[in-house]
């Protein structure tokens, strides 16, 4: 099912269009919403929450209209803002437990979850002490817990691993994944940072000026554009010499990085050439299998 | 979490809780009504200073304080003062009694209002707040509320306890009826100026994100309208109409109609009651429209 779905959305601010036809579709899991500043991330979170209504286009959000159904909609969504102004001297299990009655939850169910939220995230030690005392790295988990205190269904990210260090950032990761896999809600994570993306997403959005530029399952994506084979062999230089003059021979166009040769071309008959080229030298394969472009090549591909 | 016992682990007092785990919530949600209530008593506790370091508490602990201090020796008063004579020549109706409070209320409009409203767009917790079933109605209006009651504390509260303090020492209204009617003369006259107020510390709150500057507007206009006022009307003969533009005095004048008298402080009849309640409602219209003109072209961004 999918859980957000957008055609044609158009939003404009006076003269100047934010989003010019933009077409997506949303799964369960955990979704990348990609993007350059000024792309429109924040444009289309903002028509996914409600605060904004689409000048064109249609948009459902849980299967419904984020403009008219608007808190029907967002008492299943959690969102955990980019911003790191939380109240300081609010207590963490208070700012918590107020977002998920907010969220609907009764004072009494509010309270146990504050404190499950807050122990899931690894707060659960310093759920009492006010948000102006912690680190960066807590205050985004305090978001996290926030924006899943209330049992949600999908959860907005905006830039979750903002102003976070290396390791932090690992962890922070890391929750996130085990909020989609172990808790069963799904995310939309919204960054500029391709790597985090690839590192956790199943799906991505890519958005561009106002359109989007690609759409779709992550390994979809990376495999769309792969144009070679990539074999790695058994063996040292002469090995890799005599596998490459053999693909040499058979008309193909070789490049070689270490013992990995890349083997232009994708159709089936490629592998069966490269297959036949190591049995003549006599060398065996570790690997066989086509480029996987990374997510930055899908991107910068898209972006022309 | 709560802890299942299974036979054969170890004792309570042994027991350690190692998986809280994550859970659904099937429950019913208590939907837009839960989120409203919830940020109403949210934004009073932080506009009163609960849950907070002492540093939060000064302010309104001393407004409160000031508001209250008056009932409080007014109550002296009538315990100590013998006879009924005097009791009545000091002790103040309740219109008057407001004389005494009314730099609290002043100060309380300028305080919580901004205090509510400036932090969450500059903090950016509104983003937050419209995330939830709450949107920008049902958001002003929560926050109103908190605004509204907050200010009942300083404007309802001290005549309340001078009513029932005189009660129990036997000078207050003369029969059950008298006592109710008193009361919801008092209640009436607390709810307008609780509304104005509100409105009007809302809609400076409106127009600017910082609390100091929303603050100083409120506590600088108050007085400012009523000498203004006072300027065109007494000193150079224009209409008396225009002391509907005094924000001080229109709640309070309109208190001593409610309460059947007319020395207030305007001490005139040249505006009947009824030019009254119009100037009160153009004012609340005003400060309403405002309120929302202002937040409905505000682009929350996140």
């Amino acid at each position: 099912m999918s859980l957000v779905t957008a055609s044609g959305l158009v939003k404009r601010y006076g003269s100047y269009t934010a989003l010019n036809g933009v077409d997506f579709e949303i799964s369960g899991g955990i979704t990348g919403l990609l993007g350059a500043n000024g792309a429109g991330k924040t444009t289309v979170l903002g028509m996914i929450i409600g605060l904004h209504r689409a000048d064109d286009g249609a948009l459902r959000v849980l299967g419904q209209d984020p403009w008219s159904a608007g808190a029907a909609v967002r008492e299943r969504l959690g969102y955990s803002p980019e911003h790191h102004t939380l109240p300081p001297d609010v207590k963490a299990s208070d700012f918590v437990r107020h977002i998920a009655e907010l969220h609907g939850m009764p004072k009494e169910e509010a309270n146990t979850r504050s404190s499950d939220a807050l122990w899931l995230v690894g707060l659960g030690e310093e759920r009492f002490r006010p948000m102006g005392t912690m680190s960066t790295g807590q205050r985004q988990r305090v978001k996290l817990a926030q924006a899943i205190a209330h049992d949600p269904q999908l959860i907005l990210l905006d830039e979750p691993t903002d102003g976070l260090d290396p390791v932090q950032r690992d962890a922070m990761l890391e929750l996130i994944k085990n909020v989609s896999t172990e808790f069963g809600i799904d995310v939309i994570l919204s960054s500029h940072l391709l790597d985090e993306v690839e590192a956790i997403c199943d799906g991505v959005v890519i958005i561009g000026e106002g359109v989007t530029l690609a759409s779709g399952a992550l390994d979809e994506l990376r495999g769309t554009g792969a144009t070679a084979v990539v074999m790695d062999i058994d063996g040292g230089d002469p090995e890799v010499e005599a596998v490459r003059a053999a693909l040499a021979n058979r008309g193909m166009v070789v490049s070689v990085l270490g013992r990995r040769l890349t083997v232009e071309g994708d159709d089936e008959a490629v592998f069966d050439v490269a297959r036949d080229a190591c049995v003549d030298a006599g060398v065996g394969i570790s690997r066989l299998s086509r480029r996987r472009l990374s997510l930055e090549d899908v991107f910068l591909e898209r972006l022309g | 979490m709560t802890d299942i016992p299974v036979p054969g682990a170890p004792q309570p007092e042994e027991a350690q809780i190692y998986d809280r785990g994550y859970r659904t919530f099937e429950g019913e949600r208590t939907g837009v009504p839960g989120a409203i209530r919830t940020l109403v008593v949210h934004s009073m506790r932080t506009a009163l200073g609960l849950g907070r370091s002492a540093k939060h508490k000064v302010v309104p602990v001393l407004i409160i304080l000031i508001a209250y201090i008056p009932a409080i020796i007014f109550i002296g008063l009538a315990a100590l003062l013998p006879g009924e004579e005097l009791e009545e020549t000091l002790i103040p109706s309740f219109p008057e009694f407001y004389s005494g409070t009314i730099v609290a209320i002043y100060l309380f409009a300028g305080f919580v209002a901004p205090s509510l409203l400036c932090t969450d767009r500059r903090t950016g917790m509104l983003g937050v707040y419209l995330s939830s079933p709450l949107d920008r109605v049902t958001y002003l209006l929560g926050k109103a509320i908190a605004v509204f009651i907050v200010l009942l504390l300083v404007i309802f509260g001290p005549p309340l306890l001078l009513l029932i303090a005189l009660t129990l020492e036997g000078s207050g209204p003369d029969s059950l009826g008298a006592w109710i009617e008193t009361f919801g003369k008092i209640f009436l006259g607390s709810i307008v100026m609780g509304t104005f107020f509100a409105a009007i510390g809302l809609a400076v709150a409106a127009a600017t994100d910082r609390i100091v500057v929303a603050t100083a507007t409120v506590l600088a206009i108050i007085p400012a309208s009523a000498i203004a006022v006072g300027l065109l009307v007494d000193e150079n003969d224009l209409s008396p109409s225009l002391r509907l533009l005094s924000l001080p005095t229109l709640p309070r004048e309109l208190i001593f109609r409610i309460h059947g008298e007319s020395d207030g402080p305007w001490s005139i009849t040249a505006n009947p009651t009824w030019t009254l309640w119009a100037g009160w409602g153009a004012w609340m219209i005003v400060a309403i429209g405002f309120i929302w003109f202002s937040y409905r072209r505000l682009l929350v961004r996140r």
